[in-house]
């Protein structure tokens, strides 16, 4: 503090014995001491404002050079860890990824279901191998953090986050972390026309699992809404558990957003042959539960339907809530670079069903391995091989007739056959030369002749 | 300091800036002496005609232009100056949300005298709240009386900002000739003979509330009295403007933490570098907060579960914060802030507070985790 003119500058005076600091340019207004007031024009009676000791005990104070070490940025300071989001095949994957290369960092693992660890793509084939949840859980989620070294937060739901401050908040308190990884998969997509409370969703093992318990009550008439690809693995499953199953669908046949008709048309007949009953170009508008609580379906054509369960398989979406909460750019679910699988933030990842490559979703398991040590690679700082993302072979769990399909076709490309008997059909799509995808319909021939 | 301005006409309460200059010098000059009085027992009715018209209870109103953000920034400065009158400024504000939103003439005719804080009057529905998501019983019942309204009997334990004369708030259940529930009946209390008014225990703190317990023995509710019959819908469109209006005390206690530590800085920053959540950390995380609920002061009558979801965590952050905030203030003043008369420590009880009081951070994730989990056919 230096003089720049000739009046003195205004001084401050500190309280030994409770800190308060005199200003003289703002005085203390309150006893009557004008702001401007010296010190020494301060009545000798005068009395500190905060403690009550008198003029007597206050001595000049010089403000003291506060220079604190820089730590950088005031949130990386401390280092809690590395953070994971959901504990299907993907959340469990990057534990794993990231153990494999390190053992010592810590990791919360944050999830909504129970952390139980089971291989999802079972839940299309379980009710007819007549298994119970118990059974297909391979491993329970407290003993694998055991195993892993992972503090484990099951139940927990994640409601905010903040990738600035580095902060995840969920029903069981606030998290910080060093690194984020959202591995929180999709949501079945349920339209308004089926309510969650009368429609079962087989998307995890816990929704499979109300489904399973009141199915094992006896044979029960069952409709299944969507014939993609999990609808009519579902309605084989059911067929063979011994239920009366009814499959509905968009278009005439199942499955042919994905087939090609011929091919749609074996996959029907297969079906039917297992007891199902398939109902093409079909929408409903409604569901409803009577007193018996027998459902009802409305469909579009004015017919209703009457069904034990109905059970949805309408697609999945990625919830966008944490992606907006933490501002990670989102299209169809969440932006990632497709070699490091970083968002749009620093410091979080993202893999699994949640994510997509320039808008699109890619929701298979086979991914899941490779996208995990990418991750775990870039995080821990190791020599990466870049992830490369290829379409993964698409392999129906239909057992009566298995469907297999390599790349992904194109809706406007036409489809030559390459293969077509009574046992087995091969088709494709060719462009410019390249053959863009090859579908197998039953038993490969080759399998066959070997 | 003890300057009273003019008397304002409600007009003057168009303007944003004004009004909250306005309640910002009133809690400064008038609030922030009286703030350890407060805390001790001193109920400020005196403080809160000035804050009345000031405009600090108005601006969320629909008669008022539904400014929530001009609401909770006023509830802000109150509580960066006072914690008790910050959460008596949410028991007012929410109590006239009740009136305007009720619809019934006769509670509308009684708004503008309490919207200026002429007239007086909290809200009891801690207990309903709690009941009506599954935690609790229902503390009150009320019977329909054959020439319309209700009898209403039972007791609640701690209802604040309320003394003979004022008026609050409340909900009663109504059961059918089995027993079981038919509905919920919703209307405000006059605290008149009819009411006995309980002495609460002393708490820790904030016992400037007027805090009591209210007890009645079939008091005939007019429906003159009727906020809302049935109530869930009711509940179900005001509970996030509810829930949303609390984050003022939540940001309030906070900043004012956070000025207790600045106020140090000069003579102990050489120490204090060395603790946990310092000024700058705080005060990042209590903007990012503040720029939320923000946002969401933009449409407080969603009802969407995905709004609800927002504005619980933004409530429940903002306990969190204030407790971090509070704790790291009187650790940064040391001694000083711990003397009985010092904000610091009186503010640790203010954040304590606004942990608890319903709904407390745990109802709060309770009803988070409800809302989250996915329903299933049962």
């Amino acid at each position: 503090m230096s003089a720049t003119s000739a009046e003195s500058p205004w001084r401050l005076y500190i309280c030994r014995a409770c800190g308060l600091i005199y200003d003289e340019a703002e005085g203390d207004p309150d006893s009557g001491l004008a702001p401007g007031t010296r010190f020494e024009d301060i009545p000798d009676d005068w009395e500190c404002p905060l403690c009550g000791v008198t003029k007597a005990d206050f001595e000049p104070f010089e403000r003291p050079d506060v220079s604190a070490v820089d730590m950088g940025p005031v949130m990386v300071a401390r280092e809690p860890g590395i953070l994971v989001v959901g504990a299907g095949l993907a959340g469990w994957g990057i534990v794993e990824a990231i153990r494999e290369l390190d053992t010592e960092t810590p990791i919360t693992l944050v999830t909504a279901c129970r952390g139980d660890r089971y291989h999802k793509p079972e839940l299309s084939v379980a009710l007819s191998r007549g298994q119970t949840p118990d059974q297909l859980v391979r491993e329970t989620g407290a003993e694998a953090a055991r195993r892993l070294g992972v503090r484990l937060m099951a139940e927990t739901f994640v409601v905010g986050v903040s990738a600035e401050r580095h902060q995840l908040r969920t029903t069981r308190g606030t998290f910080s972390y060093t690194r984020l990884v959202l591995a929180q998969g999709a949501r079945p997509a349920l339209p308004d026309s089926l309510p969650a409370a009368l429609c079962w969703r087989v998307n995890d093992l816990a929704g499979w699992s109300g489904l399973q318990a009141k199915l094992a009550e006896g044979p029960q008439r069952v409709v299944l809404v969507g014939a993609g690809m999990v609808g009519c693995e579902l309605a084989e499953d059911l067929a063979r558990a011994g239920h009366r199953v009814t499959l509905l669908g968009r278009r005439a046949y199942p499955l042919a957003s994905l087939l090609p008709e011929a091919a749609s048309e074996r996959l029907l007949h297969s079906l039917e042959g297992l007891g199902v009953t398939y109902r093409g170009d079909v929408d409903v508008t409604r569901v409803e539960a009577d007193a018996m609580g027998e459902r009802q379906l409305h469909l579009a054509d004015g017919d209703v339907l009457t069904a034990d369960h109905v059970v949805a398989a309408t697609g999945l979406a990625t919830d966008g809530r944490l992606a907006r909460l933490a501002g990670l750019d989102f299209e169809r679910g969440i932006l990632v670079d497709p070699e490091t699988l970083q968002t749009s933030q620093p410091d979080v990842y993202a893999l699994g069903d949640c994510v997509s490559f320039g808008g699109v979703p890619c929701r298979f398991i086979e991914p899941l391995p490779a996208q995990a040590r990418a991750i775990a690679q870039v995080m821990l700082g190791h020599d990466a091989a870049p992830y490369r993302h290829q379409t993964p072979v698409i392999r129906l769990k239909t057992r009566s007739l298995p469907i297999e399909m390599h790349g992904m076709p194109d809706r406007y490309a036409s489809w030559q056959v390459e293969h077509d008997d009574d046992d087995s059909l091969v088709m494709s799509q060719v462009r410019d030369g390249r053959r863009l995808v090859r579908l197998t319909v039953g038993d490969a021939p080759r399998k066959r002749v070997a | 300091m003890n300057s009273v301005a003019a008397p304002l006409l409600s007009s003057a309460w168009n303007d944003d800036a004004q009004v909250l200059g306005e309640v910002r010098q009133v809690a400064r000059e008038q609030l922030a002496p009286a703030a350890s009085r407060i805390d001790q027992g001193y109920y400020p009715l005196d403080i809160m005609a000035r804050l009345g018209e000031a405009g600090a209870f108005a601006a969320h109103l629909d008669k008022h232009g539904t400014r929530f953000d001009l609401a909770l920034g006023s509830m802000h400065e109150i509580s960066r100056r006072c914690g008790s009158t910050g959460f008596m400024t949410w028991c007012h504000d929410v109590c006239g949300l009740y009136m305007e939103q009720s619809g019934n003439p006769a509670l509308l005719a009684r708004l503008d005298d309490h919207a200026a804080g002429k007239t007086f009057g909290g809200t009891a529905l801690s207990n309903p709240m709690k009941a009506m998501t599954g935690i609790e019983a229902m503390a009150l019942k009320a019977v329909p009386v054959a020439n319309g309204g209700y009898r209403v009997s039972g007791t609640l334990p701690w209802v604040s900002h309320i003394q003979r004369g004022h008026y609050c708030g409340l909900i009663a259940a109504v059961d059918k000739a089995d027993g079981s529930r038919s509905h919920e009946v919703m209307f405000l209390l006059d605290l008149d003979e009819r009411v006995r008014l309980g002495k609460c225990p002393e708490f820790s703190g904030m016992e400037g509330t007027s805090t009591w317990s209210i007890h009645l023995d079939d008091y005939h509710v007019t429906p003159e009295q009727i906020i809302a019959d049935p109530v869930r819908p009711f509940i179900q469109r005001i509970r996030g403007a509810f829930v949303m209006l609390q984050a003022g005390m939540a940001t309030g206690v906070t900043q004012g933490a956070i000025d207790s530590i600045h106020e140090v800085e000069p003579s102990l920053g050489h120490v204090n570098q060395y603790l946990h959540h310092r000024p700058d950390e705080l005060q990042a995380e209590l903007d990012e907060l503040q720029d939320r609920v923000l946002t969401l002061a933009q449409t407080p009558y969603e009802t969407d579960k995905a709004f609800l979801i927002d504005v619980m965590d933004a409530r429940a952050q903002g306990a969190e914060l204030a407790l971090k905030a509070t704790q790291s203030a009187l650790l940064h003043q040391g001694a000083r802030g711990y003397l009985m008369s010092a904000a610091p420590q009186r503010r640790i009880r203010e954040a304590h507070f606004v942990a608890i009081v319903t709904p407390a951070i745990k109802h709060l994730r309770w009803e988070m985790a409800k809302l989250m989990k996915e329903e299933m056919p049962s």
